[in-house]
């Protein structure tokens, strides 16, 4: 992959494609072969160096991945608080990407008390607070309504495009707004096949 | 509620091993009191057919303090109205010397026994006389108390560990979903675990809390007091400053040790 590109990754269930995805973070490095991510390879990581990366990707789950016992405005600052940005920029940033992506009225509320879509939208909103260079996104729609489905898409089409962040995306399938303009990769039995 | 619970469940382990050691250190005072109380009061009896130099006997062995030579009108003085200045002198002329011996400390009865055969190897001792039996009884019970004070601490130690262990556990379970979203986004263990190890200082520091009032109330109680003294022990054996610092080792030793087991069992799974 190169810098600046949006990648979808398809195929079917159990295939491997959170597989794959988790190895670029590093919560399962990979059995043979090398995967260099951000120039470093993820399988000769110490696990400091490995946190090191992680504070400069963004990751996005199907199921959210919210810190339940936290507001909606410090999960967005969390990636800023492990940063360690004094707390004042943490919550300045956190409001303007809540502002972003239409959730600033509910930045005092608990992720529970959120509908599916819009928990997914403050996932979004983290996984940019800290301005990767990497968004690795897991099924980001896949319990999403049309709607949210297309705010997410939305969102991370404009980190790709205004910030130039790297993205990946592992999904069934690919939404038609977005179908015709970026790359595809599918996985079949571990191996990956360019589609397009 | 819920989280009062999951503090009172590190809590109470946490202050029952404090209580235990807090009573330890107390026995122990009591003992090291009463040996010194002993000691002070004891003295044994050599007796020897010659003159012999106080500096002979003490340097038999380390446990023995000084050597007095016994004044021998002062046993004789008893007698004296009833014999005359000539028999008087006589007995003198024929009686033994005798010495006390005082001790460093009160030891056990191996020790005085070995005491004992270390004096009879001088030459010209004839005798010695322990007095053993009016001060062993109440020194043993105080010693056989307090070991079993100590077996009975170490399980209360082992008990409230393993409460602990459970606790921390739970807190595991409870706190793994942050935990583990935190190490996706790269946080440093001493930040994704900071939660654990504030509860374990805050739980810790309350322990401390309640064993060193609980203390202070027990010193304060006048029946206690008045009790304490009556049985020849002085009621500020019960609580001395120095223990907070001991107190607060073990109990913050504790519960740092066991948020440390569940920080490095902790294991990404997302």
């Amino acid at each position: 992959m190169q810098t600046g590109e949006f990648v979808f990754i398809t195929g079917a269930s159990g295939s491997g494609k959170s597989t794959l995805l988790k190895s670029m973070y590093g919560a399962m490095p990979p059995a043979d072969g090398e995967l260099v991510v951000g120039g470093m390879e993820i399988g000769k990581l110490s696990s400091s160096r490995l946190y090191k990366l992680r504070r400069h990707i963004g990751v996005i789950f199907q199921d959210y991945k919210l810190i339940g016992e936290w507001s909606v405005e410090k999960n967005v600052m969390l990636p800023l608080i492990i940063a360690g940005f004094p707390k004042d920029v943490c919550r300045a940033q956190a409001q303007k990407l809540l502002t972003h992506v239409k959730l600033s009225h509910k930045s005092d509320k608990f992720p529970l008390e959120l509908s599916g879509g819009e928990q997914q939208r403050v996932a979004v909103a983290r996984a940019l607070a800290h301005n990767p260079f990497l968004i690795l996104a897991d099924e980001p729609t896949g319990n999403l309504d049309d709607y949210s489905s297309q705010v997410v898409w939305e969102l991370l089409e404009k980190a790709n495009e205004e910030l130039k962040t790297t993205i990946l995306v592992v999904t069934h399938h690919i939404p038609e707004m977005l179908s015709a303009e970026y790359r595809h990769l599918m996985i079949e039995n571990g191996v990956l096949y360019e589609i397009r | 509620m819920k989280s009062v619970k999951a503090h009172l469940a590190l809590i109470l382990p946490l202050f029952a091993i404090l209580f235990g050691a807090e009573y330890l250190i107390v026995f122990d005072r009591i003992v090291d009191n009463y040996e010194t109380k002993l000691s002070a009061e004891y003295s044994l009896i050599v007796v020897a057919d010659k003159a012999l130099k106080p500096v002979d006997i003490s340097r038999v062995d380390r446990l023995i303090d000084h050597v007095e030579p016994v004044d021998i009108d002062s046993i004789l003085h008893r007698i004296r109205k009833e014999t005359s200045e000539k028999n008087m002198k006589k007995i003198k002329s024929i009686m033994p010397s005798f010495y006390s011996v005082k001790l460093r400390h009160y030891p056990d009865k191996y020790t005085l026994k070995r005491l004992k055969e270390e004096l009879l190897a001088i030459k010209g001792v004839k005798s010695v006389y322990l007095f053993e039996k009016m001060h062993d009884p109440l020194y043993e019970m105080l010693a056989f108390m307090k070991s079993n004070f100590l077996i009975f601490s170490l399980l209360m130690f082992v008990v409230g560990v393993l409460l602990i262990l459970k606790q921390m556990y739970v807190w595991q379970l409870e706190h793994r979903e942050r935990m583990q979203i935190m190490a996706l986004f790269g946080a440093p263990v001493w930040l994704r675990s900071g939660v654990l190890f504030r509860l374990a200082i805050i739980d810790a520091f309350i322990a401390l809390l309640l064993i060193v009032s609980g203390m202070f109330y027990l010193m304060k109680r006048s029946d206690l007091v008045a009790f304490l003294r009556d049985i020849d022990i002085d009621p500020q054996t019960l609580f001395h400053f120095n223990d907070i610092g001991l107190l607060a080792a073990i109990g913050f030793g504790i519960s740092i040790f066991g948020t440390l087991v569940v920080v490095i069992r902790f294991k990404e799974e997302l």
